[in-house]
């Protein structure tokens, strides 16, 4: 299938920052240009090597300053339920700090661990225990890219998930479906095949939660939980599934190995659900491709992923299906650039990414990293995208409903992103004294100018290259011609000629302490960045 | 001819007749009810409907109680059920409640505001959340799949070409409301969502205030192009709108008391910003309001049955809804506007042993204004032979409550009869025609033939009482075997009531 073909031709910077940009919340610039010239396959192998770098980073430690335990981790502690709330939020803060991670290796991790947060959802909002929090977010970050069969299994049994989903509720006699509706709707098989045909049958539900009866938590005195089988608690009567399923019958068991056994044999049947294969690349291709899948899409890219994904030689295994579908042409489709609207993760990890924000050390800078953390978290949430405390078990609304990344974007969230821009383009919060989380315009242009000092010898920057680099890899689409001249002659320099941009910057150097110098060259930046990440350009990736 | 004496009008006309010798009174076109069966199809220019979204499928069974079952009710649902004599009475309804957190809308249905249509679903229901939800909010068939919501599409049809040339004169405000942050399907067109999404107006204003102009030229192809394009329409129409809605914000006033709020964006937080709207004078058709939680799987109660997960979110909900109400009659507004509940689906009859409740299939809707002409549709599920299945069986406890009122019925009368719309537009903004519930009415109408006291027989799904004109419809035959009070009773052509032997029927104007 040509779709699914390996994309040969070397990677430019367009198509590197596309890469980087689904691949992960958004690239710094250097990320970038460290990928332009590679071939894809080189470039999805580094993102993939890069995995191991990240994926045991030191714990999450007590973020608040004025605790006894400021700076310590907590999770092996004994449980503390009066700093609940506060331990939740720090896990959070902690994997929002994994995301915009500078370490110059940029991988898949963490934006794949956050879809399969989103698919397989436990909300600390619901079940309050950190620890079943950090329980479940272990098992996103490590089982992530391995076999889906396994991370399902594993899923199933999640304390977190067993609470959630009211798994350890479900017993003989008095099933609760809960978590058997979702694991087929939601989880494996999904409700629909593409056509609109149900995929299962209310007492295909039914029979699954049978199936699943008998499984609980226990928590010991430690505060740490895990799943137990209490074979009373399980109905050993034999399950028939419908049509959708074969007929297949699993037998009822009665033995302390029944649970596991007969949730082997549930996944297996799940997964050999003709649609299952497609259900889950089609839901890859909307996270990292194009929410857009029209039958064309379905017929040609779904369909073959699907097969790959649940080929013998493949057996459910996640990471060679991300590389085919992050190195194949039809990810490179100039069609799928630019084709959804970034999330809140992807606005604002990408905004702090993009522009080199700095991420203090989590253990050594504990302080400065909370205050980093909060900026970006509340950002996420104030725009509806609570990481790991998601409100509804399917998801967030946009990777769903109709319209899918649409569903960002109205007048409120509009307004509430471009006051948030404005936090960034007109710098105020400190992380610590004198460090403030934002686009420092005189050191940029500082940068950028050759011999600075030097006024006389070189000339100042124009006016156009300033331009050209506040603007670069900021949109996903390049700005033609006359959309450029309109962001530098109106609202970059506000009319005037622009050489007055080199007279403006020329005086600056003259003069780098006088507050008048400085701010005229500071106010351009400011004034066409605003502008530029208020366009509805700059939030479609 | 037989013994059974019948009336059969031979023509659509209107004839005098007698019955057993009792007048049935010759129907003029001024007569009340041949005014509401002709009723007027003019737009109905100043109405404005406020939609409440359950979000989760609430729990019907425990919301809207069926006293005249309990001890089947309690049974279903030992563990969880409401004792009998916490139960809220209704006037001049014995056979109903309502759970004990519920007195303000205890309140609103004595004082004649309140409608509960019982058990609304839709044929071949579907329970998942996100599909029953998407088929209520685009109301179509569970087999058919539509992008579109059903009044975004009605607000489209009724704005032509929005939003091209839009504000206008004529239509100078958003054509709906939606506080929240996320848009509903509800209100999305084919075009674009019909609406603006605010969390509080006068912030708002300040955010957008700010946002500065937006150039709109060189667009991109593909989905990248639809998506900017997308993007720069609400920036624009939320910009555009912004300062018309501050000022309506900053017009209105709520005159009621609105309950304390337990968080952000409480339902009555909502509800008191779209008095305030109303009140200041915005002109937008739709407000959309939503409270979320009810998805009650485990622990609805408390450590009582009247308290807990549920009888908070129906408290919220009751006192919601009853402060709203007040505000629009201080305000002087109230006849203007009709406020209708949903949910994506009824729980199922009987509980979990986890103290909570299971996905179901029907629940009752809430319709409530000065606006409605009857307080019930439907009747309260009969929770023997309206359970499916019929009988438990001993593998699986399970039942749901079957469907009396289709979902589309409601939002039929909605554009019909309160906002005026004309039947056949109705009919294709639907995707079909759908029956009236004659909750707008003052008429019960024939829906087929059979005996009197079948509830599918009429429009309400309810025998008609001593409150209401009867129509039956042409080819309809109505047979009846005992005697009845109603105000008056009018067949059509071809129609035709049979009455037993002495059997008398009263009516009263």
């Amino acid at each position: 299938m040509p779709n699914l073909d390996t994309y040969t031709p070397l990677l430019t910077a367009h198509t590197a920052a596309h890469l980087l940009r689904r691949a992960t919340f958004g690239p710094t610039k250097q990320e970038i240009d460290s990928f332009i010239g590679l071939t894809a396959t080189e470039a999805v192998a580094k993102l993939m090597s890069n995995v191991a770098l990240t994926v045991n980073p030191s714990p999450p430690v007590d973020y608040y300053d004025t605790q006894p335990t400021a700076g310590q981790p907590f999770l092996n502690e004994p449980y503390n339920l009066p700093r609940q709330g506060n331990f939740n939020a720090f896990i959070r803060y902690w994997w929002v700090g994994l995301m915009c991670e500078q370490n110059g290796n940029p991988s898949v991790l963490e934006k794949l661990a956050a879809f399969w947060q989103n698919h397989f959802v436990v909300p600390q909002g619901v079940i309050g225990d950190y620890k079943k929090s950090f329980q479940f977010l272990k098992l996103l970050r490590t089982g992530c890219l391995k076999s889906f069969r396994t991370l399902i299994i594993e899923m199933t049994k999640n304390p977190g998930m067993l609470k959630f989903q009211n798994g350890d509720l479900n017993q003989k006699g008095w099933p609760n479906e809960n978590y058997a509706r979702e694991l087929q709707e939601l989880f494996v098989v999904g409700e629909n095949d593409f056509a609109g045909n149900q995929n299962y049958t209310e007492d295909d539900v039914k029979a699954a939660a049978k199936v699943l009866t008998g499984w609980q938590v226990t928590t010991n005195s430690n505060g740490d939980s895990t799943a137990v089988f209490t074979p009373a608690r399980h109905d050993t009567s034999d399950k028939t599934f419908s049509s959708k399923y074969n007929n297949k019958t699993i037998a009822g068991r009665s033995d302390a190995s029944a649970g596991d056994a007969e949730l082997a044999e549930l996944i297996d049947m799940l997964l050999a659900h003709p649609h299952t294969g497609r259900f889950i690349c089609r839901k890859l291709y909307r996270w990292y491709v194009n929410p857009n899948v029209t039958t064309d899409i379905e017929d040609n890219v779904i369909g073959p992923l699907a097969s790959f994904f649940t080929s013998p030689a493949n057996n459910f295994n996640i990471q060679p299906v991300l590389e085919k579908l992050l190195t194949s042409n039809i990810f490179y489709d100039n069609r799928n650039i630019g084709a959804i609207i970034k999330s809140p993760a992807e606005f604002a990890i990408g905004m702090v990414r993009l522009f080199g924000q700095e991420v203090p050390n989590h253990t050594t800078d504990y302080v400065a990293f909370r205050k980093f953390a909060e900026f970006v978290y509340w950002n996420m949430s104030g725009l509806q995208l609570d990481f790991l405390s998601q409100p509804l078990v399917f998801g967030s609304i946009p990777y769903y409903q109709s319209g899918y990344s649409k569903n960002w974007i109205n007048g409120n969230t509009l307004g509430i992103r471009g006051a948030q821009i404005d936090k960034f383009v007109h710098p105020y919060i400190a992380i610590r004294p004198g460090s403030l989380i934002g686009i420092d315009f005189l050191a940029w242009v500082r940068a950028l100018q050759p011999n600075f000092s030097d006024v006389a010898g070189t000339p100042s920057i124009s006016c156009e290259y300033a331009f050209e680099q506040f603007s670069k890899y900021l949109f996903a689409i390049p700005l033609t011609q006359s959309q450029k001249d309109f962001l530098i002659d109106t609202i970059m320099m506000k009319n005037l000629p622009r050489a007055t941009w080199t007279n403006e910057l020329t005086n600056y150097r003259k003069n780098p302490t006088n507050i008048n110098s400085s701010n005229a060259v500071m106010w351009r930046g400011q004034l066409v960045m605003r502008y530029m990440m208020r366009m509805a350009e700059y939030h479609i990736f | 001819m037989k013994r059974r004496e019948f009336i059969a009008s031979a023509s659509s006309m209107m004839l005098p007749l007698t019955v057993s010798g009792m007048g049935i009174k010759t129907l003029s076109q001024t007569s009340s009810m041949v005014r509401s069966v002709l009723k007027t199809n003019a737009a109905q220019t100043d109405r404005v409907l406020v939609i409440i979204y359950l979000n989760g499928g609430n729990d019907g069974l425990n919301t809207v109680i069926p006293l005249d079952q309990y001890s089947k009710y309690y049974s279903l649902r030992s563990n969880i059920a409401i004792p009998e004599s916490s139960v809220l009475k209704l006037n001049g309804n014995l056979e109903t409640g309502f759970h004990p957190a519920m007195t303000g809308m205890q309140n609103l249905y004595n004082e004649g505001k309140l409608a509960i249509a019982h058990s609304v679903s839709y044929p071949n229901p579907n329970q998942s959340h996100v599909r029953s939800t998407d088929i209520w909010m685009t109301g179509v068939n569970s087999d058919v799949y539509s992008s579109s919501g059903w009044a975004g599409r009605y607000l489209e049809s009724r704005f032509a070409n929005y939003p091209m040339n839009y504000p206008n004169p004529q239509m100078p405000d958003p054509l709906a409301i939606q506080i929240g942050y996320m848009d509903t399907t509800t209100l999305k067109g084919n075009q674009q969502t019909t609406n603006i999404s605010f969390e509080d107006p006068s912030k708002f204003y300040q955010m957008m205030g700010a946002l500065g102009t937006v150039n709109s030229d060189d667009m991109p192809c593909c989905d990248a192009g639809d998506l900017i394009s997308f993007i720069k329409q609400q920036q624009i129409s939320s910009i555009g709108y912004s300062s018309r809605i501050k000022a309506a914000a900053d017009a209105g006033r709520n005159l009621a008391t609105y309950p304390t709020t337990t968080s952000v964006n409480d339902l009555s937080e909502q509800l008191k910003i779209v008095a305030r709207l109303i009140h200041g004078g915005l002109k937008s058709k739709l407000y959309f309001v939503e409270m979320g939680g009810f998805d009650t799987h485990a622990t609805q109660i408390g450590s009582t049955p009247t308290e807990g997960v549920h009888a908070n979110l129906l408290k919220k909900l009751s006192e919601g809804i009853s402060a709203f109400q007040k505000d629009l009659n201080l305000q002087g507004i109230e006849d203007k506007v009709i406020g209708m509940t949903f949910s994506d689906f009824g729980r199922r009859a009987n509980s979990n042993i986890s103290k909570g409740t299971d996905h179901g299939i029907a629940a009752p809707m809430f319709i409530f204004g000065t606006g409605i002409k009857r307080q019930l549709v439907g009747t309260n599920p009969d929770l023997v032979n309206d359970m499916i299945p019929l009988t438990m069986n001993p593998s699986n406890k399970n039942q749901d409550i079957k469907m009396q009122i289709d979902f589309r019925r409601i939002y039929s009368d909605m554009l019909n009869d309160w906002f005026g719309t004309n039947k056949s537009t109705t009919e294709s903004l639907l995707f079909g025609a759908h029956r009236t519930t004659s909750l707008f009415s003052n008429t019960i109408e024939s829906l087929g033939s059979g005996a009197w006291p079948d509830r599918n027989l009429w429009s309400s799904n309810r025998m008609p009482g001593p409150g209401d004109y009867v129509k039956i419809n042409s080819g309809h035959i109505v047979s009846l075997g005992e005697n009845i009070t109603v105000r008056n009773i009018h067949v059509e052509g071809n129609g035709e009531l049979k009455l037993l032997p002495n059997v008398k029927v009263n009516t009263t104007g």
